[in-house]
């Protein structure tokens, strides 16, 4: 398995506050690479220069070999690079199947027929257990569906990698479960490499092959499930030290 | 396209085939009028509206369609017909340019921008009186050797119709759902792949070439082209149109400048008034009913009457 994306060095501040520092990261091809951290870590914000939403102060990104650098994120995203928003951001006044439709036209372009790309959407929708929601307006689903339909329109764009932003937070036990049976579909059935941020730790120790840690915009470790859960460093970066 | 949609505009048609054997010259021009509105406020709907660029110089645009051609006809003498192909062009690419300027901005700084370039316009226009014959107007030829009013609405109707129709097909296009996504939401609409500056350039560039075609039109139509086609007074009134017909539908403008046209002849005698009127019909709408003329008439054809 080669490697799909890798940061160097990556470090971004907004005013005095140093969001990333100095981070490495790499995800291989095909893997699915949980981010944990506490709240302020710099997951987010190291999703948003992966997108190109922000672009770093120093340190580079590259992707299946290419840099990243000074493109925007509607170019990303036709690299490869899909995403979903921790504060989801459907397209609240169109349809469902409209807003799948929008992943498949930013892929596509005016290269396939409007036909192809609705029976591509629906079969989509299939997948992602929307099927039933194909005409109803993104502002009057609920918040669990608006995350699968993030998730419908980024698969939509045809993606390499995926990043998906707290799809989990206030789904119940079995919601969960039915979570990471789809995250692990996408990346089996679609070839999809995965990296997730995720506060349901079950969940995300579960399902994914690798994990990288983050607290107070640094990376302070990463490596298997089972070894990250047992790290002296993580538990203090969720726990705080002990005094004794 | 639903079957009510077509039922509509079959009998729109039909209506205003036959109108003018009915009507006396002054409704006539009433009607000519309110199909170059039309043609305004459904070009700035599908900017405004639909890309959810809130420009203030359509009126603008018009006056530099109107005054392009009305000064190639005076001076070199070119025909008014080639004469608004050309303005349409310079219209284009003024909106391109403007659109550049704008692209980074949004909501009202977008709106200030465009405000400030209307005024440019106007200023320039009302300035260069060797060109311009400033707020005398400029007397430009019309249309036909034999002047006709019949011939005027034809003309004015099969332009509105193609207008509509070309606006109607791309609102219902690939590129209607893209300008939708953008106005919903920019952030997203980038992240899954959508060139958004294009889309807002492209809706820039094509209203504001519509602009130039009405106002040409409208300038060689009157014959007497002056600096209140690009006034933001005209501006207003074609904000209202959109507003108080229902902004983001397609029908909508169109109601809307029928509604306020004809309204407008009631109240002339109110003078600058009448205009005042406008404004307040347009905020009650904005705040009672932002849906519009056509947002009452949808909900009324739901069966729950009320907005909000």
């Amino acid at each position: 398995m080669g490697i799909l994306i890798e940061g160097t060095q990556i470090t971004k501040s907004f005013g005095g506050v140093t969001a990333v520092n100095g981070v490495d990261f790499h995800v291989l091809q095909g893997e699915i690479v949980g981010l944990i951290g506490p709240n302020g870590a710099g997951k987010t914000t190291l999703f948003n220069l992966i997108t190109g939403l922000f672009s770093p102060d120093t340190g580079e990104i590259t992707f299946a070999g290419k840099t990243l650098k000074g493109l925007k994120p509607f170019e990303i995203c036709r690299l490869g690079i899909a995403r979903t928003f921790q504060i989801v951001r459907p397209f609240l006044k169109m349809t469902c199947l409209e807003n799948v439709l929008i992943g498949l036209i930013g892929k596509e372009g005016q290269t396939s027929r409007p036909q192809a790309k609705i029976r591509k959407a629906r079969n989509i929708m299939q997948i992602t257990g929307l099927a039933h929601l194909e005409t109803r307006m993104a502002k009057d689903i609920t918040l669990i569906e608006k995350k699968r339909l993030e998730v419908a329109r980024a698969l939509a764009t045809g993606p390499k990698l995926i990043l998906l932003d707290e799809v989990m937070a206030g789904l119940n036990l079995s919601e969960i479960q039915q979570a990471s049976e789809l995250i692990k579909k996408i990346r089996n059935d679609f070839n999809v490499t995965i990296l997730w941020i995720e506060h349901v730790m079950g969940a995300i120790m579960k399902t994914s092959d690798r994990v990288i840690v983050m607290d107070q915009g640094k990376k302070i470790m990463e490596g298997k499930p089972d070894a990250v859960v047992a790290d002296q460093r993580v538990i203090e970066a969720y726990l705080g030290q002990s005094d004794a | 396209m639903k079957s009510s949609t077509i039922w509509f505009s079959v009998a729109g048609l039909s209506v205003a085939i036959i109108l003018p054997f009915f009507l006396s010259q002054y409704w006539l021009h009433v009607m000519i009028i309110s199909l170059f509105y039309v043609m305004m406020a459904s070009s700035w709907n599908l900017l405004a509206g639909y890309t959810g660029q809130v420009s203030f110089a359509h009126a603008a645009f018009a006056g530099v369609g109107a005054y392009t051609s009305g000064m190639l006809s005076v001076f070199l003498g070119v025909s008014p017909w080639l004469g608004i192909l050309i303005g349409i062009i310079s219209a284009a690419l003024l909106g391109l340019g403007l659109g550049v300027l704008c692209i980074r901005m949004g909501g009202i700084y977008l709106s200030l921008t465009t405000l400030g370039f209307s005024e440019i316009i106007r200023i320039i226009i009302t300035n260069e009186d060797n060109w311009t014959r400033g707020t005398m107007g400029l007397q430009t030829p019309g249309l036909f050797v034999e002047y006709s009013k019949t011939g005027y609405y034809f003309i004015f109707l099969a332009v509105a119709v193609a207008i509509g129709v070309v606006i109607y097909k791309l609102i219902h296009s690939e590129w209607g759902l893209t300008m939708r996504a953008v106005l919903n939401d920019e952030i997203a609409a980038s992240a899954s792949g959508i060139n958004t500056i294009n889309v807002r350039l492209l809706a820039f560039t094509f209203t504001s070439a519509i602009a130039g075609l009405a106002g040409g039109l409208y300038g060689h139509y009157l014959m007497l082209v002056t600096p209140d086609i690009p006034s933001l007074g005209q501006m207003f009134l074609v904000l209202a149109m959109a507003v108080i017909g229902g902004m983001g539908s397609f029908a909508g403008p169109i109601v809307g400048s029928f509604v306020l046209e004809i309204l407008s002849e009631y109240i002339r005698e109110w003078g600058e008034y009448h205009v005042l009127i406008f404004g307040l019909i347009a905020l009650a709408m904005a705040r009672f009913a932002p849906e519009g003329l056509m947002g009452l008439w949808i909900n009324k054809r739901k069966g729950h009457g009320h907005t909000n």
